[in-house]
């Protein structure tokens, strides 16, 4: 019995053709089996854009709403809150939200208040602290209070691991947390209902 | 004795080096050489000897398939069905196709399983030395059917659940213990989530786990001894100056490509059913299964999967009627060993009690238990072939011509069982299928008798075959 | 040997014996609309119109009928019936406790009921569409309707103002034993409704499309995508093929 050692060409070329082709036929399947782990339609559902009704907003309150299983808050700001944003701008570590957390800032609320130019006072962001995800506390009121400076103008405080964020949402210097909390995609469908998840450029 | 790692000259590529590294350590290169690459296996396998390596392809695609499905199953009474129908079939990216992989794949694994069977009973595979192989091949067997079992129970469809109640009232048969045997398998008074939940556990992890051990006993054992082939020939009797059989081949590049040529015509056969008939008109994916289990009403139409079915039959097949002749049966056997064989004397009486026993059984017990009885030992009888095969050769080849007409009306006594196992039973089919039933036992039980009868013609020394 | 050959010849039709035939109302033939788009579409209208105030479809999403050629305005504007989210499945408000208090059995979720339909006597497009087509007036019924396909079945015939009111007439006659035989013969049109015959039945074979569309809606990718990967495959079967008759010229 003998067993020829040199491959010959047109082996080779086979077997080159025969490990494309099969190769192809395994990415093919592979990759069908990885999309399984795509979002599925009820997940894409779920994440549907959300009706907030905020006809009962009171200035200086606020209210939670929940979008893609995060909550996204909707704070109907007071003139003295509006105020402040300038003077804790020398404060945040970005300012003008150069910086993205998970969401792109959308391009109507590229200003210091960090919203619609068209209903300014209210504040529509997604409330998770842009460091390790937990939800910050909302702490309004200014003035001294234990975990937060002396200078305290209101805003925000994330239980976990202390960083706080002024009354636009963007985080303090010094803070572990690295950005300013996410804008969600967002329109007025009236002055009283904001649809949150879409704006005029499509669904987030 | 002191760690050797053996050296390879500095500029050995760094692949070389790195495998030599893990060689010093785990025995890869020898395990790839023993296992396929240097494992010699006759040259003269033909088309019956792709099962093999396609039923352990179908079980990888199994396990593969399975582990995406879980990923989105729901093993809930009040979830299941919808997690099939509205999560996996439309929901998930893709979802669909990974399910008709799973439902195409049971039914190719008894495709094959059979097939790969029928290979061991031609060429008598199971004779010594390989028993042991086949006595593992049965054990696979018997977890394939456990998990196909299990595993239909999960779609929570019509089918699954009254399929899951008729099979474990079986258990209900057994005297005595049978009532409170089958409430302790279900964990309820009727098939439920307590019961589903466990056969998904048994589905899952439980049986795949034995599946995987008796699958490397099976190679394992099979390496051992080395192959059979089509002739029967033990080619290890004829050995080169290479120390390998002058029969064999070594498995890579030979068996590599060649099994890799049957993989794909089998992939080619599978992927036609998955795109165009997943459901195989109805004995793939059975048309009651897309009705949601309801435990107040059972469908007209009730019959287990199609590869379940010659066992079915039989199970069917025992009334009270059919027990008078199992009787006549009883006691034609025993005389038949009494008369006809050299036993020793002791055996001839213990045969002899086990009858009368049997003979008291079958006046007492149920016709019920009896065909669950029988359905087992149908498929438990596999075990014993390879002592009730006395023919002195191995291979069909070389037996009396008639041996053939034998081994094929066993396979259409077979066939026909299944086929009445689909039906619904009338007294002709019934008939039909008591007379298949004898045919099936007459086969194995009667074998020490006629595999050795007739004209054997003569084994060649080595093994027949055609250059390709 | 030749006493063998008999007994296999024997066993062999031994299942012609063992054959009976299927009893029931013969099914026609559904024509096939599931590539039709413009009669999906019409079978979805009649089917969220018609249907889905008792049935619920609730394997299937509103969304998924951009699969059919609308748009989601279109779904949300036309289509949107039982809920007011167009990702939401089609769910009813109807439990399964009411319906079988109503109708006597629950109405059957209705997502794959053109695979559950199907048996030897035909697919389950063929069943549906038959079956939408023999109500009758029965007043012996509590909805005043039965039906030949599924004979006293809870459903009313919801479709009785589109294909009108028909009677069962039956002929009785003498079978071979001399028994009476009370046999049906065919349907009498007693009150016309808004569709003729033909109108009907084509309205009938579009909602079954739907049905059937609806049981499975990846079938098209299904069938389309088969056909690249059978042609892939074939190819691979033949470089395979030819690899392995490469290595083995060289065993003797």
């Amino acid at each position: 019995m003998s067993i020829e050692k040199q491959v010959d060409p047109g082996r080779r070329g086979l077997l080159v053709a025969t490990c494309a082709a099969g190769g192809v036929a395994g990415l093919a399947t592979a990759g069908a089996f990885v999309s399984t782990f795509q979002p599925s339609e009820r997940a894409k559902a779920a994440g549907a854009p959300v009706e907030a009704d905020i006809s009962d907003l009171k200035p200086g309150s606020m209210k939670i709403f929940e979008w893609r299983g995060k909550p996204v808050w909707v704070l109907k700001r007071t003139p003295e809150m509006m105020a402040s944003l300038a003077k804790t701008e020398s404060e945040v570590a970005d300012p003008n939200s150069e910086k993205t957390y998970q969401m792109p800032l959308p391009e109507y609320c590229k200003n210091q208040h960090r919203s619609r130019e068209e209903h300014k006072d209210f504040l529509v962001v997604v409330g998770i602290c842009s460091h390790l995800g937990c939800s910050p506390g909302q702490k309004f009121q200014a003035g001294a209070q234990p975990s937060l400076p002396d200078n305290w103008q209101g805003g925000f405080l994330c239980p976990c691991h202390g960083s706080t964020f002024d009354l636009a949402a963007r985080v303090f210097k010094n803070k572990p947390a690295p950005d300013n909390l996410d804008v969600p995609p967002h329109m007025y469908l009236s002055d009283t209902k904001i649809l949150i998840g879409k704006d005029e450029k499509g669904e987030a | 004795m002191a760690f050797v790692e053996k050296k390879l000259p500095a500029d050995a590529p760094i692949a070389a080096k790195a495998l030599n590294w893990v060689d010093s350590r785990f025995p890869l290169t020898k395990l790839w050489n023993d296992q396929w690459g240097q494992y010699y296996a006759p040259k003269n396998f033909n088309f019956w000897y792709i099962f093999g390596s396609l039923a352990m392809l179908v079980l990888v695609l199994q396990i593969v398939t399975g582990i995406f499905l879980v990923m989105h199953y729901k093993p809930d009474a009040t979830l299941a069905f919808a997690s099939v129908e509205t999560t996996i079939m439309r929901d998930v990216p893709w979802g669909w196709l990974v399910r008709y992989m799973h439902s195409t794949g049971a039914s190719a694994f008894f495709i094959i399983i059979y097939l790969h069977m029928t290979r061991g009973l031609m060429y008598g595979s199971y004779r010594k030395p390989r028993e042991l192989i086949w006595l593992f091949g049965v054990g696979i067997f018997l977890c394939l059917m456990g998990e196909a079992f299990f595993g239909y129970l999960l779609p929570w469809g019509q089918m699954s659940y009254w399929g899951a109640q008729v099979i474990v009232n079986l258990f209900g048969a057994i005297p005595f213990i049978g009532p409170d045997l089958s409430l302790w398998i279900r964990g309820d008074y009727v098939v439920s989530d307590a019961t589903l939940n466990r056969f998904f556990s048994f589905h899952v992890i439980a049986i795949p786990l034995v599946l995987l051990g008796l699958v490397a006993a099976h190679l394992i054992a099979l390496h051992e001894v080395g192959s059979s082939n089509p002739d029967g020939i033990e080619v290890k009797d004829h050995l080169g100056p290479d120390g390998h059989p002058l029969d064999s081949i070594p498995s890579h590049p030979y068996y590599s490509v060649h099994d890799i040529f049957g993989v794909t015509v089998f992939l080619l056969v599978f992927s036609a059913i998955i795109f165009f008939a997943p459901e195989m008109g109805g004995y793939f994916l059975e048309y009651n299964n897309f009705i949601p289990a309801d435990s107040l009403k059972t469908p007209p139409h009730i019959a287990p999967v199609w590869y379940f079915t010659p066992y079915y039959s039989i199970l069917r097949a025992t009334t009270s009627q059919f027990v008078y002749a199992l009787m006549a049966g009883v006691v034609a056997y025993v005389g038949l060993i009494v008369f006809k064989t050299k036993l020793s004397s002791l055996i001839k009486t213990a045969v002899m009690v086990g009858g009368a026993v049997a003979l008291v059984a079958l006046d007492v017990f149920e016709a019920k238990f009896f065909g669950v009885v029988l359905m087992g030992v149908s498929v438990m009888i596999l075990a014993a072939l390879p002592w009730l095969d006395q023919s002195p050769v191995k291979s069909i080849r070389y037996r009396p011509s008639w041996h053939k007409l034998v081994y094929i009306v066993f396979g259409i006594a077979f066939l026909i069982l299944g086929y009445l196992g689909i039906k619904p039973p009338t007294d002709a089919r019934t008939q039909v299928a008591q007379v298949c039933t004898f045919i099936y036992f007459g086969f194995f039980m009667l074998m020490p008798w006629w595999s050795a009868m007739g004209t054997f013609k003569p084994v060649p020394t080595r093994v027949t075959f055609h250059a390709h | 040997m030749n006493l063998l050959k008999k007994l296999i010849a024997l066993l062999t039709l031994l299942p012609a014996l063992a054959l009976a035939s299927e009893e029931g109302y013969p099914l026609d033939h559904a024509p096939e609309r599931t590539k039709d788009l413009a009669a999906v579409q019409h079978g979805a209208k009649l089917f969220v119109n018609y249907c889905l105030n008792c049935h619920s479809a609730s394997s299937m999403r509103y969304n998924r009928l951009r699969d059919i050629g609308l748009t989601e305005d279109q779904i949300k504007a036309n289509l949107l019936f039982t809920t007011d989210k167009v990702g939401g499945l089609m769910t009813v408000a109807m439990t399964p406790k009411d319906g079988k208090e109503w109708f006597g059995a629950a109405p059957p979720d209705l997502s794959v009921i053109a695979r559950a339909k199907s048996s030897e006597s035909g697919t389950g497009p063929d069943w549906l569409y038959t079956y939408m087509r023999t109500f009758y007036k029965d007043d012996s019924r509590p909805t005043g309707w039965n039906n030949m396909v599924f004979p006293n079945v809870g459903m009313p015939h919801v479709f009785w103002e589109l294909q009108g009111t028909q009677n069962a007439v039956y002929t009785d006659e003498k079978d071979a034993e001399g028994k009476v035989e009370h046999k049906f013969d065919h349907f009498e049109m007693i009150k016309a409704g808004k569709l003729s015959k033909l109108e009907y039945d084509t309205s009938v074979a579009d909602l079954v499309g739907y049905l059937e569309w609806m049981g499975e809606p990846t079938q098209g990718l299904r069938h389309q995508l088969g056909g690249w990967v059978l042609m892939f495959l074939g190819v691979l079967v033949f470089l395979t093929w030819r690899l392995n008759a490469s290595y083995w010229k060289e065993i003797k």
